[in-house]
């Protein structure tokens, strides 16, 4: 079966299918055994019940297909741990002929759906902020007495605080606040909305006081604690005096809903003004860090765990109090990848590390932190990375907040279902259970490590590791994360014999409700040195794998490391898994199934997640942060990005990704994903200056200019951020977004042009590469 | 040019019992009526038939009004001290010619004779006898009318000033209490006494008078000793204290004869120099109209003593004080000419090379006007070119009447560039108010606010004033207060352990752009916070830095907004509880205040509480940047919210400088130790102003460096550069020269009472917090006793040692120090915050006002209508004693704080339903507000007490007090001649003081 089709049965992808019997064996793959798993992956045939998962009683696992049944004593047999389970009542029926969902051999992914606020009656809400109405954590079972004993109260929604900046120039701020109050009014009655805004001062504005605008200040420059924090929002609740007292949840503004403050935060939003302008010579003070830790706050106070997000809207970056990125005199230039080579970022490991500190509050309160910086300089989004790609948070690097770009994402954002749902899932946990034979090494994603350890966890920890179980602030239903397994020494594994893994997903739906989403999986161990191991080799998921694994390095090497790593990594592979005569380079063959990888690697390499020339360190966090959470299919387009070429001859065909594909009569279509590129070969572009596209005579010439556009729409439809599309003749200077990334086969230095373009560079081409690890591969 | 628009529009009282005052004219204090009420005018009765004939031409004498004769410049060498007894009267030997009183004396009892012993005069003397004060004048000089003719054209407009207030005077004074203000709104000329065209005309009068022919005195006559010294004293009773006879004294003193002050409410004109010499100022608590003629008005700077004494062990000697009281932006007389304003262009002022003293009538040019001699440091100077002018015969400089600055004591200049670090800022006016439940709840909150919405209304307009206000509870809110914002924006400053201000936010805006808003807002607080459950707890824990926070925002406005900023005066309102001792409990508050007053903030603070709040420590901050504290206690809803807007608007719209410098100097051989007052000091030389104002009085104390020649002449000349409501740059400088003597009578004869006193008031003040009470009271007792033995062993004549001998001009030194010793900041008994409020006050309180402060007045309002003929409105004044007081009257106490009515047990019915609208004593209320009722005693009353209030621009607290009551042992407590726990009678006293000096003299 194709690893496509699986995936769109599993959500998984596999960097190996088959699973060699050893560990001494599995290390040699140099790919490690990992499966990069899209948790809440959109499925038409999900089956969703609305009754508790049954559980086993011993390792937690949810019923599934794989389980042992015996219907006569109403017993199932957990298939991880071999637990026997005894159904509970409500399982009565059950028989070969009546089988419950989750049974069905079909169904390798369930979702329980075992809250519905729908059910339990959304009527009147209680009086004041009482936003303690589901306790989180495991207890499913308490949220339910809970709701049913308290019904009378409101479900309270989601809460978002908007974090402004008002350094931003008054015509970019104005169509921030349209933005904002567009998504206000569009949301659902129950969130929770509130506005913290700053300069070198920090305002959380009061929402629920009437008299006047009220804000509470935070001085920018001082970092306050989370109690800190609170207690200037008056937000402290009064310890119960006496005995039998509820304790006073004093009455706050700061975070209401949507329902309670809409006149108040829109005439917030609406005044929210420009700061006056600085001193000449000198960047806005900002105080990013110290907002973020206000909001953050605010909601740590609210006890709001119904997921909340903080999204931070700057145009520059913070210059003042913790979390500073570059001093207010324009003097000091913002730190370039070169400046963190050498040291000379006098901040950046202090704001780094800040944000460091501010993640684990963040993931504690299933707390979001988004950024969306409008800027056409660095806003810090670096040193602010860690928070955000540990919450689960979005971020975007665009030049404008009246960008369509900007627009489209926040809309995306707080799309609806049909059910008039927000399209967000909070406070996700994912749980993995396998049976004994292998061991958890760990995830990459947008995830955080809870520590939660049994037998089944590793002591080899690759990235978030020492867990079964991850805390995600959010994930969407793309989001990807890699986990990484390794095969149980202790455990006699037979090769043949099967091992399973279960992937439990639980989330808390946009209607409030918690879900869990079960996916059950199993492949088969083989013997050492098997060509099914390569037959089960799926070099996409690899390529995807390895490239999160080479990021991951990169964040505390320098390049050249992650280079030589990646290099020594591929060379290794191909002289293992290469079909070629020792010492004969020429001889060197891969199969079918390995021959993509090596181009990949090398387009790995050469690409803007290791080879930081060229991009901002902000720019590299971000797309560092893209990758690590993009399926297999949209990491390999960021890897190597397809380019397809239209012309009069025929259908789009995809071409190679090379300089010599650029002709002056055709148009290329080029995907980054972070870009797409329309590239009018220079006779075309020439063509439509003359307005022969508008000519009737020339019908061909304006479909076919017509095409590349409409399926750059659709390449960019489902995408967020919303990728750049650059409209570009040949020759002209917007080209360079295509041509950086085409492999340059024929360069200045190149004997033998055969009229194409060249591209000016030393970079090694394909060819070279392939040739050297050839060279290398066979060496032995 | 005024310096200043004097205090604006009347105060009108908020209260509907208080009726806005119109306008007195100008020449109001020159009516006879108030004349003749007060003053111990029963010498001029009977003197003035006795009183030669005034010389034709003589300045005075156009006031026909003035039952005395003209004063001094036609008889400059006989001119004695006003404080001296009038040897005139006392039969002399024909060796001077009959001398007249320029201002006055002591009256009756100078007169030199041993009176008290004596008993010859009646007691009636205190008082003029009904009837005798309106007399018309007695006899008007025949020159008058003629005198009068030449000013009339020039000043067309001005009415016949003195004659027609005869006739329109009184009845149309219902007398704000705060009219000093519109009473200055009057044009200067009108307002002018003397005419201002009149004097060079006036043959003689020119600023250094020559000589009158005929008088056999050299000029510096002022400087000779008296003949007759003992008649220069008060003795009391030969009876007292033989020695030997500890306790025979007190029955034998007949208590109606020992010295008590006799207020004089005629208006006294004062020329400053005559004769080209110093003339000896009027008494600070009498009621003068000042010609300034070379020194400066008393009012501005006035000295303990009024010739210098050559050497340190003269001083010494005499046991008395040498300091200067510097009030250099006093209000003056409406019909004083408003001091000249001088500008000297881009150069500034002429200034000493060596001292850097300013140019001043006694600068002596010489080598015809090439150059100058300082009077200050006696450094020859260059004259500037462009100043040059030729000396004329008399060695003067030609035009030195035309320049102000070469005649006039007081002058301002314009400040060029070089005295500017900077533009003068625009004034910030920062309001802060308390919100906390507690406040919300006694209603400070709701009075605050609406006296601060009161007062906007009075702030200067135009772009130059700009305000601010602030809440605090456990928090601080801020209020942006721009237009733009479709309502105020309150920001909250969470963190009071370290304060900090939203920058940039538009917390400060032009007045003009906010009104609206901060109407609106001003309005809506008291209701804003009326759920204001700031949790108790927290906020005992947050007041200490409570006060802290609410200062320091101003701060770092200044630090950070210097283009802006700022002198401010920023407004606290009420403050709850805290720690004790008078002594500033915190080093921080200190070192904040230091702060504020290096960024120009003046603040006051208005203190409305019930419980203690620590004054002391809080009152720190307003001391140093020249702010004051208001101290509301216990407050009141329902009495005090008029006397807070009072308060508020008279500190705001009272004439005042921003980010003052003040310096004086002194002639060689003496000078300044000490100055004292409500000031920053980071050099040594000058005193930093945040904030003056015209009540602000700073003494300044004064030492020998070397001895002084007998017959030269000592000038001081006080410098304050500051900046004028409006916002002009100058320098205000004032030069009072005064003779120097080695003679010691002429100390005693020339020592000035009320400024002494004044003097020993704020040493006290300021002794009081480091030092034990009784010790204080010792030192005041000594410096008493000194200063009397040092006058009996080296001047009185007498021999008999049972007399207790006074020099004349200090006879009332010994109850005043008593006073002293009873008063509130002396007693133990007082609660702690009173005492430091007490101390506060005195701080910076100018002489006129300390003196009633300790010493109050007490009139009865029982009978105001009886004395029907009697026009004056304040009833003569009793004597501080519990037998004045009946169970019959009531009475009204006054310190210029403070206004008690005692209400006695037996007190008509009718009289009380007249007054307060209650039929009994019991039903007096607990706080009070003064009503006007339809009947002509109650008319009286709010007359009265609005004329108290003008006079000591101050809205007074009043309190209802009756016997037997907490309220009744406050009143008594005044009672400063009665024997009581806090100290002896007067006769005792006297007794004592009498005893130690024979004690001493024996030893």
């Amino acid at each position: 079966m194709d690893f496509i089709e699986l995936e769109a049965i599993e959500g998984l992808r596999w960097s190996w299918n088959s699973w060699p019997a050893s560990k001494s064996e599995a290390t040699a793959l140099l790919v490690p055994l990992s499966v990069m798993c899209t948790p809440l992956m959109q499925s038409t045939e999900l089956p969703i019940l609305s009754y508790d998962p049954l559980l086993c009683s011993q390792c937690g696992a949810v019923l599934n297909p794989y389980a042992r049944l015996d219907y006569t004593s109403r017993i199932w047999f957990c298939p991880f741990c071999y637990k026997k389970n005894t159904f509970p009542r409500s399982y009565s029926g059950i028989g070969e002929t009546n089988l419950p969902a989750e049974l069905f051999p079909t169904y390798s992914t369930v979702e329980y759906s075992f809250f519905n606020p729908k059910l339990n009656g959304m009527s009147s809400p209680s009086s004041s902020m009482s936003l303690t109405s589901m306790s989180m954590a495991s207890s499913f079972s308490s949220i339910s007495s809970l709701s049913g004993l308290d019904s009378l109260r409101k479900v309270v929604g989601p809460a978002f605080v908007f974090v402004v900046d008002t350094c931003t120039a008054e015509e970019e701020l104005g169509a921030l606040k349209n933005e904002l109050l567009l998504v206000v009014e569009q949301l659902p009655e129950n969130a929770l909305v509130g506005l913290v805004t700053f300069d070198s001062m920090v305002r959380v504005h009061d929402l629920g006081f009437s008299e006047c605008s009220r804000v509470v200040l935070f001085h920018g420059e001082r970092e306050v604690s989370s109690e800190q924090t609170q207690r200037f929002l008056g937000l402290t609740r009064t310890k119960q005096q006496y005995l039998g007292k509820t304790p006073v949840i004093q009455k706050q503004g700061f975070l209401l809903p949507v329902s309670e403050c809409e006149f108040n935060i829109t005439t917030a939003i609406e005044e929210i003004h420009s700061s006056p302008q600085v001193m000449p010579g000198h960047r806005p003070l900002r105080s990013t860090g110290t907002a973020i830790l206000a909001a953050l706050g605010l909601l740590e106070g609210c006890l709001v765990n119904t997921g909340s997000r903080i999204m931070v809207f700057t145009s520059g970056p913070a210059t003042l109090g913790p979390g500073i990125v570059v001093d207010s005199d324009f003097r000091s230039t913002i730190r370039t990848h070169r400046d963190l080579i050498n040291g000379h970022a006098p901040y950046y490991s202090k704001s780094s590390s800040f944000y460091k500190q501010v993640s684990p509050r963040l993931c504690d309160a299933s707390i979001i932190l988004d950024l969306f910086a409008c800027s056409l300089d660095q806003v810090g989004a670096a040193e602010l990375k860690d928070p955000v790609e540990r919450s689960g948070g979005f971020m975007m690097l665009v030049e404008s907040f009246e960008s369509s770009q900007f627009r489209k994402c926040l809309r995306h954002i707080f799309s609806r279902d049909e059910e008039g749902n927000l399209k967000m899932y909070f406070d996700a946990t994912i749980e993995i259970v396998t049976t004994k034979d292998l061991k958890i090494c760990g995830a990459l994603g947008p995830c955080v490590s809870l520590h939660k350890k049994n037998n089944l966890v590793s002591n080899n920890e690759i990235g978030e590791g020492g867990t079964y179980m991850w805390k995600l602030g959010t994930l969407t239903s793309k989001t990807c994360f890699s986990f990484f397994f390794q095969v149980n020494e202790e455990h006699k594994v037979q090769p043949g014999s099967a091992f399973s893994i279960q992937f439990i997903t639980r989330y808390r739906h946009g209607n409030m409700g918690i879900r869990k989403r079960v996916t059950t999986v199993a492949r088969r161990w083989v013997a050492n040195n098997s060509p099914e191991i390569a037959a089960g080799f799926d070099q996409e998921a690899a390529a995807s794998v390895m490239a999160r694994l080479a990021i991951q390095r990169a964040e505390d090497c320098q390049a050249r490391d992650v280079i030589r790593w990646l290099d020594d990594t591929l060379i290794r592979f191909a002289s293992k898994f290469g079909d070629y005569v020792q010492e004969d380079p020429s001889s060197f063959r891969l199969s079918s199934n390995f021959s993509l990888y090596p181009q990949f690697m090398y387009y790995l390499r050469r690409s803007q997640f290791i080879d930081v020339f060229n991009s901002s360190p902000d720019e590299t966090s971000f797309f560092r942060l893209m990758l690590n959470r993009e399926g297999v299919v949209g990491s390999l387009i960021m890897i190597q990005p397809t380019l397809l070429q239209y012309s009069f001859d025929g259908p789009p065909i995809p071409v190679l990704l090379d300089v010599r594909s650029i002709s002056p009569d055709v148009i290329l279509l080029f995907d980054s994903y972070f870009h797409v590129v329309i590239h009018c070969g220079s006779k075309i572009a020439q063509w439509r200056k003359l307005g022969y596209d508008k000519d009737p005579n020339h019908e061909n010439l304006r479909k076919l200019l017509e095409a590349p556009e409409v399926d750059a729409e659709q390449l960019i439809v489902d995408r967020v951020p919303v990728p750049k599309i650059i409209k570009c003749d040949q020759h002209s200077s917007q080209a360079r977004f295509l041509l950086a990334k085409l492999n340059p086969s024929v360069t200045q230095n190149s004997t033998y042009t055969d009229g194409s373009d060249i591209i000016f560079t030393d970079d090694l081409s394909l060819q070279v590469f392939i040739d050297h690890l050839q060279a290398l591969a066979v060496q032995g | 040019m005024a310096s200043y628009v004097p205090p604006g529009a009347p105060r009108p009282a908020s209260n509907a019992n208080n009726p806005p005052s119109s306008h007195p004219p100008p020449n109001f204090r020159a009516n006879p009526n108030s004349l003749a009420d007060n003053l111990h005018n029963l010498n001029f009765n009977s003197a003035a038939p006795r009183a030669p004939s005034p010389l034709p031409g003589t300045p005075f004498s156009r006031q026909a009004t003035q039952p005395r004769p003209p004063s001094g410049p036609p008889f400059p060498p006989t001119f004695s001290h006003p404080n001296e007894p009038s040897p005139w009267i006392v039969p002399p030997p024909g060796a001077r010619p009959p001398p007249f009183v320029s201002s006055a004396s002591r009256g009756l009892a100078s007169n030199g004779q041993p009176v008290f012993a004596s008993g010859a005069l009646p007691g009636g003397q205190w008082f003029p006898p009904l009837g005798s004060a309106p007399q018309p004048p007695v006899r008007p000089p025949p020159t008058m009318a003629m005198a009068r003719a030449p000013p009339q054209p020039p000043t067309a407009t001005s009415r016949p000033l003195m004659g027609s207030s005869l006739i329109r005077a009184p009845p149309v004074q219902p007398a704000s209490p705060f009219s000093a203000a519109p009473q200055a709104r009057q044009p200067p000329t009108t307002a002018y006494p003397y005419g201002q065209p009149t004097w060079p005309l006036q043959p003689g009068q020119g600023a250094p008078p020559p000589p009158i022919t005929g008088s056999p005195q050299p000029p510096r006559m002022f400087g000779m000793p008296p003949p007759l010294p003992n008649q220069s004293m008060t003795s009391v009773s030969s009876a007292v204290g033989q020695i030997g006879a500890p306790v025979a004294g007190a029955s034998k003193i007949d208590p109606n004869q020992i010295p008590r002050p006799i207020p004089s409410s005629s208006v006294i004109l004062h020329e400053t120099r005559q004769g080209n010499q110093a003339n000896p100022p009027p008494p600070a608590t009498s009621d003068y109209i000042v010609r300034d003629t070379g020194n400066c008005s008393p009012r501005y700077m006035r000295c303990t003593i009024n010739q210098i004494p050559c050497t340190d062990d003269l001083l010494t000697t005499s046991g008395m004080q040498l300091a200067l009281m510097v009030q250099p932006l006093a209000i003056p007389h409406p019909s004083e000419e408003t001091v000249q304003v001088v500008d000297f262009g881009e150069s500034g002022p002429v200034r000493c090379s060596r001292c850097k003293g300013y140019i001043n009538p006694f600068m002596k040019f010489i080598d015809q006007g090439r150059r100058f001699i300082c009077n200050f440091c006696g450094f020859t100077d260059e004259t500037p070119r462009e100043y040059h002018c030729n000396l004329g015969p008399d060695g003067r400089r030609r035009d030195a009447d035309e320049r102000p600055e070469l005649c006039r004591g007081t002058v301002e200049f314009v400040a060029s560039r070089e005295y500017m670090v900077r533009d003068p800022m625009p004034a910030v006016y920062f309001f802060l108010i308390d919100v906390s439940t507690n406040a919300i709840q006694t209603g400070a909150t709701a009075a605050a606010c609406g006296a601060i919405n009161q007062v906007i209304a009075d702030l200067p307009e135009g772009p130059r004033t700009m305000v601010g206000i602030a809440t605090f509870d456990s928090t601080i809110h801020f209020y942006n207060l721009k237009r733009a914002l479709q309502q105020p924006l309150m920001l909250v400053v969470p963190d009071v352990q370290d304060v900090y201000t939203p920058l940039q936010t538009d917390l400060v805006v032009q007045l003009s752009e906010c009104r609206q808003h901060l109407e609106l807002l001003l309005e809506s607080i008291p209701t804003m916070f009326l759920e204001n459950r700031t949790a108790e707890s927290a906020f005992g824990a947050a007041t200490k830095s409570c006060h802290q926070l609410a200062l320091v925002p101003f701060l770092q406005e200044t630090l950070k907004e210097e283009l802006t900023s700022l002198q401010g005066r920023s407004i606290v309102l009420d403050f709850q509880e805290a720690h004790k001792l008078l002594q500033p409990a915190d080093e921080t508050l200190k070192a904040m205040a230091i702060e504020f007053a290096e960024y120009q903030v003046c603040v006051d603070v208005f203190i409305t509480t019930q419980t203690y709040v620590d004054i002391a420590s809080i009152a720190v901050i307003p001391r140093t940047t020249g702010g004051q504290v208001y101290y509301y206690y216990p407050f009141s809803a329902v009495s005090d919210p008029a006397k807070l807007y009072n308060d508020l608007r008279w500190n705001v719209t009272r004439p005042q400088g921003f980010e003052a410098v003040m310096r004086v100097r002194c002639s060689q051989g003496i000078e300044v130790l000490e100055y004292n007052g409500n000031f920053c000091k980071r050099m040594p030389t000058d005193v930093d102003l945040p904030g003056i104002d015209c009540d602000k009085t700073v003494m300044v104390t004064l030492k020998h460096d070397d001895n002084l020649k007998d017959g030269s002449e000592c000038a001081f000349q006080c410098a304050l550069l500051y900046t004028t409501v409006n916002g002009q740059r100058r320098i205000r400088v004032t030069t009072l020269s005064l003779p120097c003597t080695s003679i010691l009578s002429n100390l005693f004869r020339s020592a000035e009472l009320d400024t002494q006193f004044a003097c020993f008031l704020k040493q006290a003040a300021s002794e009081i917090p480091s030092r034990p009470l009784l010790l204080v009271k010792d030192r005041m007792t000594n410096l008493c006793i000194n200063i009397l033995l040092s006058y009996r062993k080296f001047c009185a004549t007498v021999t008999s040692s049972g007399q207790l001998i006074l020099p004349e001009a200090l006879k009332l030194l010994p109850l005043y120090t008593l006073a002293l010793i009873k008063s509130k900041g002396l007693r133990t008994d007082g609660r702690i915050d009173e005492r430091s409020f007490w101390i506060n006050y005195l701080s910076s309180i100018s002489t006129p006002l300390a003196i009633p402060f300790v010493h109050p007045r007490m009139v009865a309002i029982h009978d105001l209508n009886s004395k029907e003929g009697d026009q004056s409105l304040v009833p003569p004044v009793i004597s501080l004693s519990t037998e004045h007081v009946n169970d019959g009257g009531i009475y009204l106490l006054e310190n210029g704080e403070d206004c008690l009515i005692y209400i006695g047990n037996s007190v008509d019915s009718d009289i009380l339903q007249q007054l307060f609208c209650i039929s009994s004593v019991d039903e007096i209320p607990a706080q009070f507000v003064l009503q006007q009722y339809d009947n002509p005693l109650s008319k009286k009353l709010n007359d009265l007490v609005n004329e108290i209030r003008r006079q000591r621009c101050s809205y007074l607290r009043l309190k209802l007090c009756k016997k037997g009551d907490p309220s009744g042992m406050l009143f008594f407590s005044y009672m400063i001649e009665d024997k009581s726990s806090s100290g002896l009678s007067y006769v005792e006293f006297l007794v004592h003081v009498h005893r130690q000096i024979q004690l001493k003299m024996s030893s």
